[in-house]
């Protein structure tokens, strides 16, 4: 049912829950002709990296890069069980996941400000870097189903379980948090150490996120905390 | 970093400003505004740059320092492009340290860079030194690599150390070229073409032999004492006497040790030194005066004895006297070589020490500055000229690659 909340999140940072540590399981690359990580997904067996130029397949388990499409790709992508897709300035692209081909192309909800992608029941679900925002869309035409304020640069979201999750990197600070997705309370905060940031987010539907490194050209495993609410 | 953000900086990185500007052109948020001015800069319209990215700089949050100091390090390599050198370092500084702080040591030693080439620019070669100090070279990507050594090598060279020079312009080369940036390597081939070219002539009575820079270096070693018509003083054993400011003690300095080891007559020194071929009892009271003068300044190196037609020089511990001179004749060529010694100098400054006229000198400076080898600083009463730096490095915007939340 489409809604828009425009309300920013009621409760006040100070009742935030304390953060919690990011326990880092694992690093991959920075990779060769990848100078940037500026999305990532996983598709039940490969991780998705997006990198400017270049969609990277990196295989957890050897941290190979075993595939690599020629696809154009700025800020955020995502695995809807068959297709990839991803942002690329104004747009996002729906892409064969086998060849790299463009599918389709819808407009994105915030004109090219947008950062972080996931797919969850029949939505896409955009980060608003600078707005503070997450838009549920409608991934047939670009429309805006819902707004969730935050008050963070958005620069990932993932759904894991039930729960959501969105990335942040503001002021050289960057956390993983989970919010609830009817009002945007913060719920559950993990800190990842100084000087690491999170340029998106993607749960591999168990015990991990996934984070892109930005301008590091990393991918980095992180554990997912027990819910704590 | 948002998706158009990111395109427009790949842009940027690739050597596409226009296609950088197109994706960011009507976005007012700051790592917006951010690359725009830096593809303003790489297109040359550096007025239009420096507003947005002083724009940029108080659009980013008080929290988010570091696209702050970012913008503050590129709005500087603007102004540098711009020889607009008024500003002075201390902004620059404390980006630097501010970079360093969070994490981004590339563009730190990039601040340190522009903060000793602008110090280079400027004359300020004690402040140059201080800050070239604190560049580790050996971190740096290749293109900053070869900056921060010529940046090295035109300070030994403004300090008459062109061994240390042609070290540094080695290193320089070879980074340039792992850089692989034309205009780099070839602002490493001009400098180094700086060494060989005469940097001076040696006069003698057989006329005059022209010397590279490694030639006087030897000369000023060789324990001789030196008059450095260039510098305009005198040098012996590594201690200096500069007559910069002094013409007329320069030129009866001049006359004396041109005519080592005989004498000049006090009726010849007049003539030279106070332009007058009518003298009398006054000139001769008055030469006495400017001799008692020169001889406490020559003291440590030299004595002026009185002969009985005139005034000869006794070097101290040199047994030779030298005399360098620019290495062209002219106004010109003497305006250049006053300025050669990285001070800053007012035109009325120049006219005293070439003992010529305010307007003489404006011509000279005109010419010179027509042809893109002094420029001013400053201005009406305070303006000062320099001479163009020995090596002219195009700017190297390394900001695209790691923009705000890059």
């Amino acid at each position: 049912m489409p809604a828009t909340s425009t309300s920013a999140p009621t409760a006040h940072p100070a009742s935030y829950p304390a953060p919690q540590p990011a326990e880092i399981v694992r690093e991959f690359g920075p990779f060769p002709g990848a100078a940037s990580v500026g999305g990532v997904s996983y598709d039940g067996s490969h991780v998705w990296a997006a990198t400017g130029g270049l969609l990277l397949a990196i295989d957890p388990r050897s941290g190979e890069v075993t595939r690599t499409l020629h696809n154009a790709g700025h800020a955020g992508t995502a695995f809807d069980g068959k297709h990839l897709w991803q942002i690329v300035e104004t747009r996002i692209e729906k892409l064969d996941a086998a060849t790299g081909a463009v599918l389709a192309s819808i407009p994105a909800p915030a004109k090219g400000g947008d950062s972080g992608l996931t797919w969850a029941e029949g939505s896409l679900w955009v980060g608003d870097h600078r707005g503070r925002k997450i838009h549920q869309i409608d991934p047939a035409t670009g429309a805006i189903r819902r707004t969730i304020e935050s008050n963070r640069f958005v620069t990932g979201v993932t759904w894991v379980d039930g729960e959501f999750w969105h990335g942040t990197w503001e002021a050289e600070e960057s956390e993983l948090r989970r919010i609830d997705p009817q009002n945007g309370d913060v719920l559950q905060r993990v800190q990842m150490p100084a000087g690491t940031n999170v340029s998106g987010l993607e749960s591999d539907g168990g015990n991990l996120f996934y984070c892109g490194g930005g301008g590091t050209g990393k991918v980095r495993a992180v554990r997912r905390p027990k819910a704590t609410a | 970093m948002d998706a158009l953000i990111a395109a427009s900086a790949r842009a940027l990185a690739v050597g596409d400003p226009l296609g950088a500007l197109q994706r960011v052109a009507l976005r007012d948020d700051p790592a917006a505004l951010a690359l725009r001015g830096i593809a303003m800069a790489q297109l040359g319209e550096h007025a239009r740059a420096r507003e947005l990215l002083r724009r940029a700089a108080r659009a980013f949050g008080a929290h988010e320092e570091l696209g702050r100091a970012r913008c503050v390090l590129a709005e500087a390599e603007v102004a540098l492009a711009m020889r607009d050198l008024g500003g002075g370092t201390r902004g620059l500084v404390a980006a630097a340290a501010t970079l360093e702080r969070l994490g981004d040591p590339a563009n730190a030693m990039q601040a340190r860079l522009v903060a000793a080439r602008q110090a280079l620019l400027l004359g300020r070669l004690a402040d140059a030194a201080r800050t070239l100090h604190d560049v580790d070279a050996a971190g740096l990507p290749s293109a900053l690599a070869a900056v921060a050594d010529l940046a090295r090598a035109e300070l030994a060279l403004r300090q008459l150390q062109s061994r240390v020079a042609a070290a540094a312009l080695e290193k320089a080369a070879r980074a340039a070229s792992r850089a692989g940036i034309p205009a780099l390597i070839a602002e490493v081939a001009e400098a180094r073409s700086a060494l060989t070219r005469t940097a001076a002539r040696r006069l003698s009575r057989d006329g005059a032999e022209p010397l590279a820079l490694p030639d006087v270096e030897a000369v000023l070693a060789s324990g001789a004492l030196v008059l450095d018509a260039c510098r305009r003083g005198l040098a012996a054993g590594g201690a200096w006497v500069s007559l910069a400011r002094r013409p007329i003690l320069f030129s009866l300095a001049s006359s004396l040790a041109q005519a080592w080891p005989e004498d000049v007559a006090r009726d010849a020194l007049i003539v030279s030194a106070f332009r007058t071929r009518h003298h009398d009892e006054t000139h001769r009271a008055r030469l006495r005066v400017e001799m008692g003068r020169l001889r406490a300044l020559l003291q440590p190196m030299a004595a002026i004895e009185s002969t009985p037609r005139g005034f000869v020089l006794r070097p101290r511990t040199a047994n030779e006297v030298v005399v360098l001179a620019p290495p062209i004749e002219g106004e010109q060529a003497a305006v250049l070589a006053l300025l050669s010694d990285g001070a800053a100098w007012s035109t009325s400054a120049l006219a005293l020490t070439l003992d010529a006229s305010q307007r003489t000198v404006q011509r000279a400076i005109a010419d010179l500055e027509a042809d893109g080898q002094v420029h001013a600083i400053g201005q009406a009463r305070a303006r000062r000229w320099l001479a163009r730096p020995l090596v002219d490095f195009t700017t190297v915007l390394l900001l695209p690659a790691s923009l705000p939340g890059a």
